[in-house]
């Protein structure tokens, strides 16, 4: 159960990430077509960053601890004492720009040059950060890995 | 003056946003190397971590609302590209706070 929770934790981030480049694109092209479609997208971006936070966060708080110790005993301490001290703290700052994108899109970009380069900002910073803590978190599970192979010979 | 023709809302929580992230950075910093502050943080909810994203979220919330506040109720007047550098600077900041932390420091 606790690997299917991790794996849908990395679904919803995924999701974020694809749905921030397929916004990217469409504020490229914002007219009154896309308009309530660039809307949507926004708020699909922001639930997906929600779900993996909640679900990633209740993961980190009651099944983490056993990983980590794992990891703090294997070859790759720094999947722990570094990896995941950074995704923790880094993926806050992901919430909140995930956040504030309902609230940027929700202006005239069509009309607005300015705005529409502030939405193109704020998406590109998060499919960047996004897919730096999705590194992160692959290099955590890989830390896992390596320690209990170590244990076995 | 250039171009404001956006929300209060835009302006005000994309403040807090930019403000929020080199705050969470901030508290990386001082949680790591005070054994109290975390001992205290711990204590409020049970998770230090716990803790550290609610005053992060709580801070973003009420800077949103409260920017929004300023200027009878209209707002912050900054410019949009203005307000663009402001929020990337913040996040870059704290970024690199957070990251270079934990490569050097800790």
């Amino acid at each position: 159960m606790n690997e299917i929770i991790l794996m849908f934790h990395v679904l919803c981030g995924v999701g974020c990430i694809i749905t921030a480049v397929w916004l990217f694109v469409d504020v490229l092209h914002a007219g009154a077509a896309n308009r309530a479609r660039i809307r949507r997208l926004s708020w699909a971006a922001f639930i997906f960053m929600w779900s993996a936070f909640l679900i990633g966060g209740y993961w980190y708080v009651f099944d983490y601890p056993a990983d980590k110790a794992i990891i703090l005993q294997g070859p790759w301490p720094f999947a722990h004492s570094f990896f995941m001290e950074t995704k923790e703290h880094l993926v806050i700052m992901l919430l909140l720009l995930a956040s504030y994108l309902p609230v940027v899109t929700a202006n005239n970009l069509a009309a607005n040059r300015e705005a529409r380069r502030l939405v193109l900002w704020v998406l590109a910073v998060i499919a960047l950060l996004g897919l730096m803590i999705e590194g992160d978190g692959a290099t955590i599970a890989m830390g896992v890995k390596v320690a209990l192979l170590a244990g076995q010979h | 003056m250039e171009n404001i023709a956006v929300s209060k809302y835009t302006i005000s929580f994309g403040l807090s946003l930019a403000l929020s992230s080199v705050v969470n950075a901030l508290l990386v910093v001082v949680k790591e190397k005070s054994h109290t502050v975390t001992a205290v943080m711990q204590k409020i909810t049970g998770y230090q971590w716990v803790t550290h994203v609610a005053i992060i979220l709580i801070l973003f919330a009420f800077f949103g609302w409260w920017f929004a506040r300023i200027n009878n109720g209209q707002g912050p007047k900054i410019a949009v590209n203005r307000l663009t550098k402001t929020i990337v600077a913040g996040i870059v900041a704290g970024g690199l706070v957070i990251t270079g932390f934990y490569l050097i420091a800790d």
